[in-house]
């Protein structure tokens, strides 16, 4: 169950710091437990980013894609398992035109997992990643996390590629 | 109808709308009536068309926004509805030419031809949605969206026409001219002054 604790753990308002830091203005989303968490704090800090939940992840980049057209600064939040949801619009949209949309992860299938079904996909992430051609970095302890998002955001928004941020399960269920 | 004529019908009455054109036939029709620079030809992300001009509509408000979607692009993101029904901007149209078929990749009959409703699918999601299938009641349907304050969906039935002709290739320059008629000019794509 999706049961938010009055104060967030500690990496999630650092996340949110480091988006809005980069001028991030509409957060689209496909929720997940650890994210959860992202968008209470956005919705009680940060109450001038927009919030869309989308259905599905290439619906989400998709409307991401089109933010950014429109003049907004876009990220996306889902699920790792999402990105075998939307490979082909990350490729022959964001990377093809040159649309610059920052995805936050929550993992599944990386160290910690319990579930079978999700370690596969969980593998695949990196290597996926690395075939698209969207650079990725993962977040470690809550410390790094404002700079991390930062410095990734600022390079999409910059050299107009997405990237992508990752929260390993040993981060959000710590 | 066909989708050339049809095309031809929208693209005399735009102003300064923003257009998003799903990927193949739809974008080559649009460029042969009348390429312009808020033109946004799609040339991958099948299925994406009204999940971008829905991001368009979302970051400017001030600006009409038209997606182009086919039948079968439409079927791949059915959810985009939902989410459109959920948002619900005043500022975007979704017209989706349905010819039954996948026309651009062989003309492959989709769902539709099968007796699918697109046109009931999005009133399910809260749509203001009309199906159409003559010239004159595309004419009304255009007028009403105009007055609409909720997002709308306009399905119109057309037959399907061989475009002759295809939109620029170039997807950095399609976005680049996209945003600047547009008013979103990239930061930097210009150069900065000494």
């Amino acid at each position: 169950m999706a049961v938010s604790p009055a104060s967030p753990p500690a990496w999630a308002p650092r996340v949110c710091a480091g988006l809005a830091a980069a001028n991030v203005r509409h957060i689209v989303y496909v929720p997940d437990n650890p994210l959860s968490h992202l968008l209470d704090v956005l919705a009680r800090e940060y109450p001038q980013v927009h919030r869309t939940l989308a259905t599905r992840e290439e619906e989400a980049v998709g409307i991401a894609a089109g933010l950014y057209l429109g003049g907004v600064r876009p990220a996306v939040l889902m699920q790792s398992s999402g990105l075998g949801n939307c490979a082909n619009a990350v490729a022959s949209l964001l990377a093809a035109y040159q649309i610059p949309v920052v995805f936050v992860m929550s993992m599944r299938g990386d160290p910690g997992e319990w579930n079978a079904a999700q370690v596969p996909m969980g593998r695949a992430i990196r290597p996926l990643l690395d075939a698209l051609g969207v650079p990725f970095a993962s977040i470690d302890a809550a410390e790094e996390a404002e700079s991390t998002v930062r410095a990734m955001c600022d390079t999409a928004f910059s050299v107009r590629f997405p990237a992508a941020v990752l929260l390993p399960r040993r981060l959000t269920t710590a | 109808m066909t989708r050339r004529e049809a095309t031809g019908r929208l693209v005399a009455r735009l102003r300064d709308h923003a257009v998003v054109a799903s990927l193949g036939h739809p974008a080559y029709d649009l460029f042969l009536a009348g390429d312009r620079p808020a033109n946004f030809y799609t040339w991958g992300s099948m299925g994406l068309t009204s999940s971008i001009a829905l991001g368009i509509a979302l970051a400017r408000p001030d600006c009409p926004v038209v997606a182009l979607d086919g039948d079968g692009s439409l079927l791949m993101n059915l959810g985009s509805l939902a989410t459109i029904g959920a948002c619900s901007p005043a500022n975007l149209l979704v017209v989706v030419w349905d010819n039954e078929q996948y026309g651009t990749t062989g003309g492959q009959p989709t769902a539709t031809s099968l007796g699918a409703d697109l046109a009931a699918a999005a009133r399910a999601m809260g749509l203001d949605a009309t199906a159409v299938t003559t010239a004159e009641q595309f004419d009304r349907a255009l007028d009403r969206a105009d007055e609409s304050r909720r997002a709308t969906v306009i399905v119109a039935k057309v037959e399907e026409s061989i475009p002759g002709g295809r939109p620029p290739l170039d997807c950095v320059f399609i976005k680049q001219r996209f945003m600047a008629a547009i008013g979103a000019c990239e930061p930097g794509t210009r150069g900065a002054g000494a």
